[in-house]
């Protein structure tokens, strides 16, 4: 004891040999490993990332929104004109379109319509449902938005219908 | 000319052969050679990690057409595995079978959609031939169906497809919409 006897790797004693302290590990398997895992998930990656909205069909028979306390109905419509949102409490609110796309389609004015649903939102908490009543000529895309907005607030339960 | 050391040398003849015993040969070059592989490693290691961030296990549900393109939403769910109509500007298109054109589906007077509804019917006889053993099968039955329509295709012909899939007992519906809620807390950021 007491650094009397070697340390067997830094040799001291006669015949022993040194024994070299650098080790070389092989990365060769792990090396082969990713490259196999970068292919797997190279073939197996989903580059577009789509989501849903789920919606309901209005009067489709589906199973119905349970009733809440303090629970309005909120209707959007949307429209050529714009977007008209109305309330069984009494509000009716038009939301003209901003202006005409090239295609002769409106820029509906979505902002003012999350805003105006959030006053809603903020008014009736335990509210979240919200039918949306589209004209014939409303494209997918608007009516995505729309319904886009109305979860964006916290109106998760959206049931599409056609208006008028 | 180069400049080298002095002292003896041969003459050019003889400096590659052995006629000296090698001892005019001056150093050769090691024929092995240690490659870094660690900066390869580093990258492959970044890129596995990478990759396995961006994996689904669902796998494609819907797969992206030329003619169809898809509105952004941003507060979407992930999508689940349904049947999927797609409807271009031209088709409507059922788990990769047409069964209807579009511009015959907004003359018709009736408002169903014939080849839609015997298509979903079969999707849904498939799904109670799969659950057949299942006690609980009407409970577990949501009736969803994926929309996957062109940002163009009005709710004319939407809501024809949204009555359809009713009559055929597919009540809850997903419109399918490119996801850009990473895309906008990056923007946050």
């Amino acid at each position: 004891m007491g650094g009397a006897s070697p340390a067997p790797e830094s040799g001291g004693g006669r015949g022993t040999k040194k024994r070299p302290l650098d080790a070389v590990i092989n990365v060769v398997p792990a090396i082969d490993l990713l490259a196999c895992t970068i292919s797997f998930l190279l073939f197996t990656a989903v580059w577009t990332q789509i989501s849903r909205l789920q919606v309901q069909t209005a009067g489709s028979g589906g199973p119905a929104v349970a009733e809440e306390k303090k629970q309005i109905q909120v209707t959007v419509t949307v429209g050529e004109r714009g977007l008209s949102l109305s309330t069984t409490a009494g509000t009716a609110v038009e939301i003209p379109a901003l202006g005409k796309t090239p295609d002769g389609q409106p820029v509906q004015d979505l902002k003012a319509l999350a805003e105006k649903l959030k006053q809603i939102k903020s008014e009736y908490p335990d509210q979240s449902s919200v039918t949306v009543a589209a004209e014939d000529g409303v494209l997918y895309a608007d009516l995505v938005k729309v319904i886009d907005a109305a979860v964006g607030v916290g109106l998760a339960s959206v049931s599409v219908t056609a208006a008028g | 000319m180069p400049i080298v050391l002095p002292g003896r040398r041969p003459a050019k003849r003889f400096q590659a052969s052995k006629i000296l015993g090698g001892k005019m040969a001056h150093g050769r070059k090691v024929v092995n050679a240690d490659l870094n592989v660690v900066p390869m490693v580093d990258m492959m290691t970044m890129l596995v990690i990478f990759l396995l961030m961006q994996f689904s296990a669902t796998g494609e549900i819907l797969y992206m057409q030329k003619d169809i393109k898809l509105p952004d939403a941003r507060h979407g769910q992930t999508i689940e595995v349904a049947p999927v109509v797609a409807i271009s500007q031209a088709y409507i298109v059922v788990s990769g079978q047409k069964v209807a054109d579009v511009a015959e589906v907004d003359k018709a007077e009736v408002f169903a959609i014939p080849g839609l509804e015997e298509k979903l019917r079969d999707e849904k006889k498939r799904w109670d031939f799969i659950h057949q053993n299942d006690p609980d099968r009407e409970k577990n039955w949501k009736g969803d169906v994926n929309i996957q329509a062109d940002q163009k295709v009005p709710f004319r012909i939407l809501k024809r497809v949204m009555f359809t899939a009713g009559q055929a007992g597919y009540f809850n519906v997903n419109f399918a919409a490119l996801d850009q809620s990473n895309v906008q807390a990056v923007a946050a950021r």
